[in-house]
């Protein structure tokens, strides 16, 4: 064997391909400024959106607490980015046709992904600064009024991203690059159930019972406890991340088994056809 | 000693054999040529030597490792460039090969890539954009790319489909040039039978996913008693 080359199982060698991964997307990134421009667009619309809905309803005297809202929006960008991000970030090796160069280099699918998760959660932070910056000035809306529940708040809600995008990327291996539309819109459906922008009360019975089993509900539900002024519910958050570890396990399990699918079918070279 | 062996290969994509009971081995340092008509199973072939493919019956050994339990190792000592895959568009020469030379865990990949810029002549356009470059300039990027490892096997798929004969001359100068100098093996695909001729030391000749013929190129002229590759070729191909 050469010295050229690190020994390909060290862990140096593992540091070294996630790090080819994060340095490449930050560098298409940073070539590309619409990217960069649309990282910051829809965070931004919602906000201004339900910014003003807030206002309204404030004029016409509704009693409601105002921040709720607005912390809804911050943190429903967080899940919502991190999972299209992910799928973003895999999809765009489909359609510069570079798939095929990164799937017959060393990297394995976990230094993948984990590469995947870093840069997501690079733009993911980015994206929420910029966005608890404007909900101050615009609304006063400090982010700290979430308190200690922050940071547990958002990573239940950045793993929950993660296993929607690497089911949205299973969904493009099994079934072709038309599936893409899964990976966009999957987070939407969680969207309805989460009890976002109002508590999980208001849903019927049946729906209330899948909303408990989604780690974004536990999550929004906590941000209004909190923000009314009550404490972090540590029991529901636990319940929650002991939820994102087994969906993210099954996620992990249906990339593994997606990707296998692609191989014994010779799908890997037909993307981009 | 063979770095790669390929035995009794088989694939089908539902009601299609691409291939069927194929054996190869290539030896070190060997440069050898997968020929035949277009569908003959060639890509499918070298897709499976890369893991991009999993074959449905057969092995493949690489350096002494079987490639499905030991990928990693493998595909570190490997590298494959094609007229059909290209680079990420938006990066810039410099940047996608940094970003390879980590991909395959290169211990100075600031170096390693000067010394391809330098090898492939890359220089002036370092800093240029992979979508702005002409298919040409494009292809050499991928060999710099290709040979950032220093890869022990190099695969080709019709590595210079896109170049004009001015520029396809050129990769094949280098090509062989690079198989002299750093010992690397090749296994190329192609379908310009003097590309061949020129470089290869061994060629195996494909038809409907079996190996039909394997040899030099002078001893399968001989042996189908044909002016050159090319005569070899349409009778292999018309049976
Ligand atoms: N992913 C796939 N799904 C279905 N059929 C496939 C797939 N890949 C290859 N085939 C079929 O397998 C056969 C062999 O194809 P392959 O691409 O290996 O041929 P080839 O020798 O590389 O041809 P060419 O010279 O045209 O590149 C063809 O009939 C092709 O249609
Ligand atoms: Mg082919």
């Amino acid at each position: 064997m050469t010295t050229l080359t690190l020994p390909p199982l060290s862990l140096a060698a593992r540091r070294s391909r996630v790090l080819g991964v994060v340095r490449r997307d930050f560098a298409a990134l940073r070539r590309s400024p619409i990217r960069m421009f649309e990282i910051l667009f829809w965070p931004t619309v919602e906000l201004l959106l339900w910014g003003f809905v807030t206002v309204f309803l404030q004029s016409q005297k509704v009693p409601f607490v105002v921040a709720f809202l607005i912390g809804a929006v911050l943190l429903w960008q967080v899940l919502q980015k991190a999972s299209n991000e992910i799928s973003i970030a895999f999809l765009e090796d489909i359609w510069s046709r570079n798939l095929l160069n990164v799937q017959v280099s060393p990297l394995s699918s976990v230094e993948y992904l984990v590469g995947l998760v870093l840069f997501s959660l690079g733009k993911v932070a980015f994206a929420v600064a910029v966005m608890a910056g404007l909900a101050y000035a615009l609304y006063g809306f400090g982010v700290t009024s979430l308190g200690v529940g922050l940071v547990p708040f958002m990573g239940v809600l950045l793993m929950l991203g993660w296993s929607l995008g690497l089911v949205g990327i299973a969904a493009v291996l099994r079934f072709g690059e038309n599936a893409q539309v899964i990976a966009w819109s999957l987070v939407f459906v969680v969207q309805p159930l989460a009890g976002i922008f109002y508590p999980v009360s208001v849903l019927p019975e049946p729906l209330q019972a899948v909303s408990w089993f989604l780690p974004a509900s536990h999550v929004f539900e906590g941000m209004r406890t909190v923000m009314a002024g009550g404490a972090v519910p540590w029991d529901r958050l636990a319940w929650a991340a002991g939820l994102n570890v087994a969906y993210l396990a099954a996620t992990l399990g249906l990339f593994a088994w997606a990707l296998s699918y692609a191989r014994r079918h010779g799908k890997l070279s037909r993307f981009g056809d | 000693m063979a770095i790669l062996e390929a035995a009794h290969l088989a694939k089908r994509f539902g009601p299609v054999t691409a291939v069927h009971d194929l054996s190869l081995t290539v030896g070190e340092g060997e440069v050898a040529g997968l020929l035949g008509p277009n569908g003959a199973g060639k890509s499918t072939t070298l897709h499976m030597l890369l893991g991009l493919i999993t074959p449905d019956a057969g092995t493949i050994t690489m350096f002494g490792m079987e490639l499905a339990r030991h990928r990693i190792e493998v595909l570190s000592r490997v590298n494959f460039a094609a007229s059909y895959v290209d680079l990420p568009g938006p990066l810039l020469v410099q940047e996608v090969l940094d970003a390879f030379a980590r991909l395959y865990a290169v211990r100075r990949p600031a170096a390693r890539v000067a010394e391809m810029i330098e090898l492939l002549e890359l220089g002036p356009l370092r800093r240029r954009r992979v979508m702005d470059l002409s298919s040409g300039q494009r292809t050499r990027v991928q060999l710099a790319k290709a040979l950032v490892n220093a890869p022990q096997l190099l695969v080709l798929d019709e590595p210079t489909a896109n170049l004009d004969p001015d520029a396809g001359d050129r990769i094949r100068g280098l090509l062989s040039r690079v198989a002299r100098e750093s010992g690397s093996a090749m296994l190329i695909t192609s379908h310009n039978m003097r590309e061949v001729e020129r470089m290869c030391d061994r060629i195996h000749f494909m038809a409907e996913g079996r190996v039909v013929a394997a040899g030099s190129a002078e001893e399968l002229a001989g042996r189908y008693g044909a002016e050159d590759l090319e005569e070899v070729f349409l009778k292999v191909a018309r049976g």
